[in-house]
């Protein structure tokens, strides 16, 4: 079992008179530079803290023009926290492939990554969000396609030598040679974010990837998404690797069941209410109409539906408790749906600096060491013996 | 009113459904829908059948058509519709095109001028204007999207897309069968219409090269394309005027059938 932290970087100071979508049209006059300099300077530590705390590893992911998440650019903050750990895996989840015209800059920028942090970098890839084909005009009907694409592509400067020719139909490039290339080899682990398109967990399967689904639906999407998933892989003539399932799910750890939910239910609802509206446009041909209905019959049951505490209990679309409960929960879940990767999301919405902190804490007294008892399966990633010397070794 | 039969025609990227049917008349009348991917059974097409050979081909990922996997933008579109007039044998045919299918129209009309004998455009999309855009149509809840389309509230699909308003929050609510056509539509319309929106940057200088008189219908409660696109196709094709459409918003085409027809036939001399 690896345990990872992730971190959205809300923007937590959305004022109360507004009440439109968090995406797109949210307007960015409502972004006070000064506070997002002290958030992510803040968001940052949280992240570094977690190596500290004995994490496998963090995550960070891209959105554009929103609230709900202020990392236009994850391999920014992914560079910083190569330099500032030595240990944690660092993933990002991911580059969305799309929006990189070249995506050469992925396969540099994510070489640059895995250098600089001597090996440890986890390299997601994503369609994006529909919410990004608004805001950066771009086709999601090519969406797919352009994914596809240029995936093959930074395979290919990976593992082929350069300089070489690239003839696509989106992307021709007559000198692919990047200077660096990655310390893994042949490339660094690959995840792939999703939640449920049948195209993206054919794709999981097809290439033996690890497959991350995003949380805000009940547990027993997840349930089936995954076994959606085992099932592409068993066509494929293997069985899934628990290490190629993630789940991502926010978690609370305090000292009792009662304080926990008084002490993080606002923070979640402002998260649910404020920053997840609008989060779940669907441009058309993004997904193909057998996904749309597919993701359709779910789409009753995600977060943005809900209205009581005892719904999110019930669908456990946070884990929020005392240790014995957390752990409780969370064992049953890892069993349930036979994942390898528990991505938690520790700092939620507007939960203050302290309550993360100490949630944190918690989670990897009394949680983490009772989890990793009771599923010892996989191992704590190794360090390459390569890693150069960071600053906080 | 005369009955269109269906069809189905071998194009060079898929095949595609074909509604045709009607009289003789002096030119074959070709239809090219809007977003909506109107056609079948529409009043407008029976109402010109009783006088004219209307074909009415469904555009690549409408209806039963394929190949929109081999469609990226206008130009394609534009090059799949002189293949539909080439297949049909019709070396030349009046052109009548719906918004998104009046741009497909004038697109055509500018490649090709010969092919075109004489042209209605009904609230086309197609060009750019400075400080009067065409309305977003994507990322829009339906029932929004249904007053800007539709003058009467009650028109059929109108109250059908407002009742899809609800599905995010209870997929229940409409059957998906009803739904699907609305995805597909979307989906082949912003392959060719998402960037640039719903235009074509080099259209308007092209216009001069039209040759076929042209007359473009603009209704007045059209919530979608405001007037001074009619009034730019106007300026740039050389035999055109606009006739303005009391009591009609976007798909007028649909809604109001009688009154688009009589001025169609009267365009086209007949």
């Amino acid at each position: 079992m690896r345990f990872f932290s992730f971190h959205l970087m809300p923007y937590p100071d959305l004022p109360p008179d507004y009440d439109g979508p968090a995406w797109i049209t949210c307007p960015n006059e409502l972004f006070d530079p000064r506070l997002g300099g002290e958030l992510y300077n803040r968001y940052i530590d949280e992240l570094v803290y977690a190596e500290e705390l004995g994490f496998d590893g963090v995550c960070v992911n891209e959105h554009h023009q929103n609230a709900y998440g202020i990392m236009p650019s994850p391999n920014l903050i992914a560079s910083i926290l190569a330099r500032l750990t030595s240990r944690v895996r660092i993933a990002v989840v991911g580059n969305a492939l799309p929006l990189y015209d070249p995506p050469t800059r992925v396969a540099e920028e994510f070489a640059m990554i895995d250098c600089i942090s001597g090996g440890r970098l986890i390299a997601g890839m994503v369609v994006g969000g529909g919410p990004e084909y608004y805001s950066f005009s771009l086709n999601p009907a090519h969406a797919r396609e352009r994914f596809a694409e240029a995936h093959d592509l930074i395979l290919k400067v990976w593992t082929e030598p350069g300089p070489f020719e690239f003839t696509g139909k989106h992307y021709k490039l007559r000198y692919v040679n990047s200077w660096p290339r990655p310390i893994q080899q042949p490339h660094p682990e690959i995840w792939i974010p999703g939640v449920g398109s049948l195209e993206t967990l054919e794709f999981v399967a097809k290439h033996h990837y690890a497959y991350m689904g995003i949380p805000y639906f009940h547990i027993n999407v997840f349930e089936r998404m995954f076994a959606m998933l085992r099932e592409a892989c068993q066509k494929e003539g293997y069985d899934a690797d628990p290490l190629q399932l993630g789940w991502l799910v926010p978690i609370f750890v305090a000292d009792t069941d009662a304080e926990a939910r008084r002490r993080y239910e606002e923070h979640f609802w402002y998260f649910v209410r404020r920053l997840l509206p609008g989060i779940n446009i669907s441009p058309p041909g993004y997904t193909s109409v057998r996904s749309v209905e597919n993701i359709m019959k779910n789409a009753g049951t995600f977060a943005l539906n809900l209205d009581s505490w005892d719904q999110v209990v019930e669908g456990q679309y946070a884990i929020v408790g005392s240790p014995e409960t957390v752990t409780e929960l969370l064992s049953a879940n890892i069993e349930r749906l036979g994942v390898g990767n528990l991505l938690g999301l520790f700092q939620l919405g507007t939960l203050p600096a302290l309550d993360t902190k100490q949630s944190l804490d918690l989670f990897a007294t009394e949680v983490m060491p009772k989890l990793r008892a009771s599923f010892p399966g996989a191992q704590r990633p190794e360090v390459p013996a390569s890693a150069p010397a960071t600053a906080s070794s | 009113m005369t009955t269109l039969g269906r069809a189905t025609l071998d194009s060079a990227v898929g095949p595609i459904e074909v509604h045709r049917g009607g009289g003789a008349g002096p030119a074959t009348l070709v239809y090219l829908h809007s977003a909506q991917g109107e056609g079948p059974g529409m009043a407008l097409l029976e109402n010109l059948a009783d006088t004219r050979q209307v074909v009415a081909p469904l555009f690549p990922g409408f209806g039963d058509s394929e190949g929109l996997v081999h469609i990226d933008d206008i130009e394609d579109a534009a090059f799949h519709v002189l293949d539909v007039l080439d297949r049909l044998d019709l070396a030349w045919c009046d052109l009548v095109g719906s918004s998104l299918g009046g741009w497909m129209a004038a697109e055509l009309a500018v490649r090709w001028p010969e092919r075109v004998r004489r042209m209605v455009l009904v609230n086309p999309v197609g060009l750019y204007v400075q400080g009067a855009p065409i309305t977003e149509i994507f990322g829009r809840t339906p029932s929004e999207l249904a007053q800007e389309l539709f003058a009467d509230p009650e028109y059929p699909l109108a109250q059908l897309m407002r009742a899809m308003d609800g599905m995010e929050a209870d997929p229940s609510l409409v059957p998906f069968e009803l739904v699907r056509p609305f995805l597909q539509s979307q989906a082949a319309t912003a392959k060719v219409g998402w960037n640039p929106y719903l235009h074509d940057p080099k259209l308007l200088g092209r216009l001069g090269r039209v040759t076929a008189p042209t007359l473009i219908i603009h209704a007045r409660q059209d919530g979608i394309v405001p007037r001074e696109h009619a009034e730019a196709y106007e300026s740039a094709i050389p035999d055109a005027k606009v006739a303005d459409l009391e009591g009609a918003a976007h798909l007028a085409a649909l809604e109001r059938p009688d009154e688009v027809a009589t001025l169609v036939l009267q365009h086209l001399g007949d």
